[in-house]
């Protein structure tokens, strides 16, 4: 094997992708071949790194430094001083947002700093096209361990020692899952994926499929062997095209090295596995709709009992879990489900991943122990609020779940204290809102979502989020009474109860936990015709300051619907009447002299 | 199974293991309400009607879908389930145009029910006003999408029933509706067999039928009346319902029926339809090329005195509908036959019956039952269809063969000598090129599989014949010979539909029999065939008025009396030997064209809802039809018109044999006790 100096590790994952990365891998490859390099440094592409905002990302080792926002224009300059004469491309490392701290290396970044990676632990590291780096990083191993040392009963008490629970969402044991399905009577089981990650905002799925199949599959194989299943199917989202492509590759690299197929490792342990491509229906994320989905039927809910651990894909015996929770499996094999209890809180072990968003510094993907205060999450890693905002509020858990104020900032995260406060763990989408975010807006927002994605089968979900998605319109055109506000907690808690399946039963929280913590806006809307963070359009309107006004007539002449009169000599004015609120004077005017009021 | 005992709002309640808690409830007299729920269709729990509180369980479960323990302690109507039950009415109301007063449903609307039920007197949402476009384009029926509340009943039934799949559900959340065929109107509908069977459970006024709109709801009707469907030989049940003197609307039974409780659109249409035809009201005698009206006495002496005449000469002949009941038959039998000793009486298709009597004599000799009821096919693993067109010959057949595919996972193998009717689902379509090689790869394969079951399925041992010998003789490849033989040995419950065209040729008819008894396709009512004969009650023809030997054409007669309901059209052959007749009465109860145009003396009849007897289906049952209208006027029903005609024929026919068919195949002993036979010993 032919031993390199150096490795380039070019993030080609969906995000930096779209930023660049092609352009500069192949400019990369065409630098170091034309210097003569390429017998010494070896490029190499790899899944994300999880700080998409800064891609593309490039990570150059043995040193461990990551550039920034890379350009095919900055290749040269990285090949000529950092491979060539070892320097550090200073102008290209990471920089501190508030003190503009240039950080040469990629562990001491404080958004790598605290986080804990076992999902996400080979995302960004290895070439997931490559099945051999996933066995270099100890891939595989718990799989021969499982097949040739242990019984499936030992694989499953191993689970349910770690205290594994579901990362997408509910956060049921897995081991006890896993528990029930190895139970039911059935001669054919399923295990099944659910990679058809729906919450707006919510990527560590992708990143895991794009960056680290194999993971995802070793682990699949692991809850197939521990519940007696021979056949697997994933149910990836169709827009996730890249996921697709590595997961094929990945598998028929499995097969070709028999890992996939029958007699795994020359064991009696057999197992198919296929990928199945969903539609784009938000709801086929939840677990009978997606086991209908595959079948070939209309993706929509049906209710339990019966559970598919009893009767669920065909009728079968099923076991459905998300990427992260399978992917989580292999590290408790191979490390012991001790090990990975010993991360985390009393009833929450191990890691969760967060997709950090919103009105902070470093968006991105994080991983860190469960039990990490949100206020670390957002203030350490993510590097504060944006523009040095005021912190407002933190939506939790995709479009299910709920907001949480600056009360809730030091609440150690876990499926239990997200729950008591209203929110949930979802998916683990993070939205961080500032001072200018209208909580109702945030809740109108969230629930047309849902409304939208409701599949219809339901009464309570299908009309109850209709009639509560209007009159949360109601309220943010300032047309609202108090009286709705009952009827809109009626509705919810309703809705909540009632609905046939997880997305009703959800889709109210957002609205309940800003009524719980945000009620004085919606009062506001209502008896001041005011929206306090001035982001509801019915209710502000734009004003030109005529003190501030130097008449040089840059918002009239950008005004799309020319209703801001004046001249030279008088300062202008804004026509409310026509105004459209769009807000363009504001942008445009280079004085401040325009406000929103 | 075991016994479970629930406790339901404080009532102790027995049920048995695998049912839901809304099957112990109204089993044991306790009212959970329901709207998505219908019996005999898989539950979805969508409507949440019947959500329930079960202690210790924090979650609203629905009655419907969730499965009774023993020890569960139920509450059905607690004040919060009220509230919500109500608020979800509100809610359905609010949502689409349910404005009562301008809906054909009103008064026959299970919605419309519920609200009064639940008190809801008012909406405290605003109304959504949906305003989705109606589809009008079938000519029978219309779906008005602002009335539905999403149900999904007419997608279940349209799916476990009828086997269609024409109607599914598309878009999402509120803007969610039925659809037609992915997309296309209704009226342009490739798949709809329009069956009606949506219409028949919409709980609301979402789809309906435009004959029946406004004429009546079911529940002011003045009766509903059970009676049997005669149009084909399935003989479905069905309810008339009748108001002020006509019939408003014609009805499957319930949909949780073992058959389906099914119509298909000959029931659904033909039958209320016919009540509105042209009578033939009074007897009428032909003069020149017109008709005048006459007495039932003189037209009566006018057919005696014909009759007796040809009689004399032996020039006699009197053909019958196989839609009489077994009584009316048995009327002709006890004048005709017993009577006057007439030898030329027959059915029309007699020689369709001869044939099917023929092939299947030397089975029904050995005491088994040579056939299975028809919805037997639901339960069977691989369904082979023998040159049947069962959308034209029996449409209920077609759905159980649709849902047998479709849901239970049955193989479709289709041997005729046209492709396969069902062109899509079809697993196996040997078509062979004559009805010679049909019945000779229908005889080798029954060979083969004899020898295959005989020897354990060892390909090796089978050495008398070969897949590659039967495709040669059936001029098919020896690939598709081993694809059907492939089928019918991995089957463990085949069954044979058989069709009315191969009924004629008896040595097919055996050569069948003996392939499904080869196969071992052994039910519990008898052997695995399903034979499409013509109409309602051919088998009750078969020991009544159907002749031993053809003799329709085979020479000029002076007399032939024809009695017909008037509901199928006549064949050409019949019509052709009628017309070459020298005096023609044709009793009917319609201005059936053309075989009224034939008569010399046209007799008027009672239609089929002014009759009643019994039909014997190819369910295997035995069934009633009943009087729906009482006849009115001049007509007179067939006992005493023949009683009237006896006079003047001076015989007195002994009183008709009772149930003529009730002893025919019977099943002496269990199926599977048959032998297969020869084909000589049916062979002419």
């Amino acid at each position: 094997m032919a031993l390199y100096r150096a490795h380039v590790l070019v993030c080609k994952g969906t995000g930096c992708k779209s930023s660049g990365a092609a352009p500069v891998y192949d400019a990369l490859k065409e630098e170091i071949t034309r210097r003569g390099l390429d017998k010494e440094v070896m490029l190499v592409e790899t899944g994300c790194h999880g700080m998409c905002e800064m891609g593309p990302i490039v990570v150059v080792y043995p040193e461990g430094s990551l550039y920034c926002r890379v350009t095919a224009d900055d290749v040269a300059e990285i090949v000529e001083e950092h491979l060539y004469k070892g320097r550090l491309v200073q102008r290209l490392l990471y920089t501190t947002p508030e003190d503009k701290v240039k950080i040469p290396h990629y562990r001491d970044i404080p958004f790598y700093k605290k986080q804990f990676r076992i999902a996400l632990r080979n995302c960004g590291y290895i070439n997931p096209d490559n099945i051999e780096e996933y066995i270099a990083r100890d891939g595989y191993v718990a799989l021969a361990k499982a097949l040739t040392a242990m019984d499936p009963e030992d694989v499953l008490a191993e689970v349910k020692t770690s205290g594994l629970r579901g990362r997408g969402g509910g956060g049921f044991p897995t081991g006890l899952k896993w528990e029930f399905c190895r139970r039911a009577k059935g001669d054919k089981k399923y295990v099944i994926c659910n990679a058809d990650e729906g919450d707006p905002g919510a990527f560590m799925d992708r990143s895991i499929l794009e960056g680290d199949p194999h993971a995802l599959i070793e682990g699949m194989m692991l809850g197939a062997y521990a519940i007696g299943a021979d056949e697997g199917y994933i149910y990836c989202r169709a827009e996730y095209p890249l996921a697709i492509k590595r997961l094929g590759v990945a598998m028929a690299q499995c097969t070709e090295y028999g890992l996939l197929g029958d007699n795994i490792m020359g064991t009696d342990f057999s197992f198919h596995l296929h990928v199945k491509e969903g539609a784009g229906a938000f709801v086929c994320g939840e677990e009978t709709a997606l086991m209908a989905s595959i079948e070939g039927e209309r993706g929509m809910p049906r209710p339990r009992p019966p559970f598919p651990a009893n009767k669920g894909l065909w009728g079968k015996p099923s076991n459905i879990n998300n990427v992260e929770t399978w992917a989580n499996v292999p590290s408790i094999i191979r490390e012991g489900g001790e090990w990975f209890a010993s991360i985390g809180t009393e009833k929450s072990k191990g890691t969760k991943v967060f997709a950090l968003t919103g009105k902070v510094n470093n968006t991105g993907l994080v991983e860190v122990p469960m039990g990490t205060t949100i206020r670390e999450i957002v203030f350490d890693m993510g590097g504060g609020i944006l523009n040095g905002r005021k912190f407002k509020a933190v939506q939790i858990g995709g479009p299910s779940g709920g907001c949480l104020t600056e009360e809730h900032l030091d609440l150690p995260v876990n499926y239990e204290s997200l729950t008591a406060a209203g929110a949930i763990m979802g998916s683990g989408g993070l939205v961080v809102m500032d001072e200018d975010t209208c909580m109702v807006d945030v809740a109108r927002f969230f629930l047309e979502f849902t409304q939208r994605e409701s599949c219809g089968k339901c009464v309570p979900c299908r009309e109850g989020t209709k009639q509560m998605l209007l009159t949360l319109e109601k309220i943010t055109s300032g047309k609202g009474k108090m009286k709705d506000l009952e009827t809109l907690e009626e509705l919810a808690l309703m809705v909540k109860e009632m609905s046939l399946c997880g997305l009703g039963q959800t889709a109210p929280n957002p609205v309940l936990t800003t009524l719980r913590y945000f009620r004085d806006e919606y009062e506001a809307h209502i008896k001041d015709k005011k929206c306090p963070a001035k982001a509801c359009s019915a209710l502000i309107s734009f004003v030109i300051d005529a003190e501030k006004c130097r008449k040089c007539g840059i918002c009239a002449k950008n005004c799309p619907v020319d209703c801001i009169a004046g001249d030279r000599n008088t300062p202008y004015v804004i026509d409310q009447e026509r105004c459209i609120k769009c807000g363009t004077c504001l942008e445009v005017c280079p004085f401040q002299a325009v406000s929103k009021v | 199974m075991k016994d479970i005992t629930l406790n339901i709002d404080g009532k102790i309640c027995k049920g048995t293991e695998g049912d839901t808690i809304l099957e112990v409830a109204r089993s044991n007299d306790v009212y959970i309400p329901t709207l998505c729920f219908l019996e005999g269709l898989t539950p979805i729990g969508s409507c949440r009607m019947c959500v329930v509180e079960v202690e210790n369980n924090p979650k609203m479960m629905t009655a419907c879908t969730t499965p009774a323990q023993d020890g569960m302690v139920v509450s059905t109507g607690t004040e919060k389930l009220r509230d919500y039950r109500r608020q979800m009415l509100e809610l359905i109301f609010a949502g689409r145009n349910h404005f009562c007063m301008y809906c054909s449903q009103s008064g026959d609307c299970e919605l419309q029910d519920m609200a009064i039920a639940h008190g809801m007197d008012r909406v405290r949402y605003p109304y959504l006003y949906a305003d989705f476009e109606n589809d009008a384009t079938h000519r029978d029926i219309q779906i008005d999408h602002n009335r539905c509340i999403l149900c999904l009943r007419c997608i279940r039934v349209c799916a476990e029933k009828v086997g269609t799949h024409t109607l599914d559900l598309q878009k999402r959340g509120w803007n969610a509706t039925i659809v037609t065929d992915l997309g296309r109107k209704l009226g342009e509908s490739s798949t709809c067999t329009t069956c009606g069977a949506c219409a028949q459970v919409c709980p609301t006024g979402t789809i309906t039928l435009r004959e029946f709109a406004y004429r009546g709801r079911r529940k002011d009707c003045d009766s509903v009346v059970e009676s049997v469907c005669p149009l084909c030989s399935v003989g479905c049940r069905i309810k008339a319902y009748v108001r002020t003197g006509s019939i408003a609307r014609v009805e499957g039974t319930a949909v949780n029926e073992p058959d389906g409780g099914q119509l298909c659109q000959k029931g659904r249409w033909t039958l209320p339809r016919s009540a509105e035809r042209e009578r033939i009201s009074v007897p009428m005698i032909r003069e020149g090329s017109h008709y005048r009206e006459a007495t039932w006495e003189e037209a009566l002496d006018l057919v005696a005195k014909q009759f007796r005449k040809a009689h004399e000469a032996d020039s006699d002949g009197v053909l019958v509908s196989s839609l009489c009941t077994d009584e009316e038959l048995g009327l002709f039998v006890s004048l005709f036959k017993d009577g006057l000793g007439m030898e030329r009486i027959d059915t029309f298709d007699g020689d369709v019956l001869r044939g099917f009597v023929k092939g299947f004599e030397p089975f029904r000799k050995q005491g088994v039952r040579p056939f299975t009821a028809a919805h037997k096919i639901l339960d069977s693993d691989c369904i082979v269809n023998l040159s049947a067109d069962p959308d034209e010959e029996a449409p209920v057949i077609a759905s159980y063969i649709r849902v047998g595919v479709l849901r239970n996972g049955a193989s479709l193998v289709n041997i005729s000598c046209s492709p396969s009717p069902f062109r899509d689902i079809t697993d196996v379509d040997a078509v062979t090129k004559t009805p010679a090689e049909n019945i000779r790869l229908i005889e080798g394969l029954a060979g083969m599989v004899e020898a295959l079951k005989a020897t354990g399925g060892d390909p090796e041992k089978t050495v008398q014949v070969t897949a590659a010998e039967v495709a040669e003789k059936a001029g098919l490849t020896e690939e598709m010979v081993v694809k059907i033989l492939g089928s019918l040995m991995d089957s463990k419950k085949p069954v044979f539909v058989l069709g009315g065209c191969l009924s004629r040729d008896p040595a097919t008819v055996a050569a069948s029999v003996n392939l499904a008894i080869a196969c071992g396709a052994f039910f519990d009512d008898g052997i695995g065939m399903v034979p499409l004969v013509v109409s309602g009650n051919s088998l009750g023809t078969i020991n009544t008025v159907l002749a031993d030997e053809p003799w329709l054409g085979k020479k000029k007669l002076d007399f032939m009396y024809v009695y017909s309901t008037g509901l199928v059209p006549e064949d050409e052959a019949s019509l052709s030997a009628i017309s070459g007749s020298r005096f023609v009465v044709v009793q009917c109860p319609f201005w059936a064209h053309p075989l009224v145009n034939l008569a010399d003396v046209l007799l008027p009849a009672p239609a089929w809802f002014e009759r009643s007897g019994h039909y014997c289906t190819i369910e295997g049952e035995r069934r009633r039809l009943s009087v729906v209208i009482p006849p009115k006027g001049e007509v007179r029903g067939l006992a005493s018109v023949l009683k009237d005609l006896s006079k003047d024929l001076g015989v007195t026919p002994e009183k008709p044999k009772e149930a003529p068919c009730g002893n025919l195949f019977a099943s002496e002993k269990p199926p599977a006790a048959a032998r297969m036979v020869s084909l000589e010993e049916v062979r002419d």
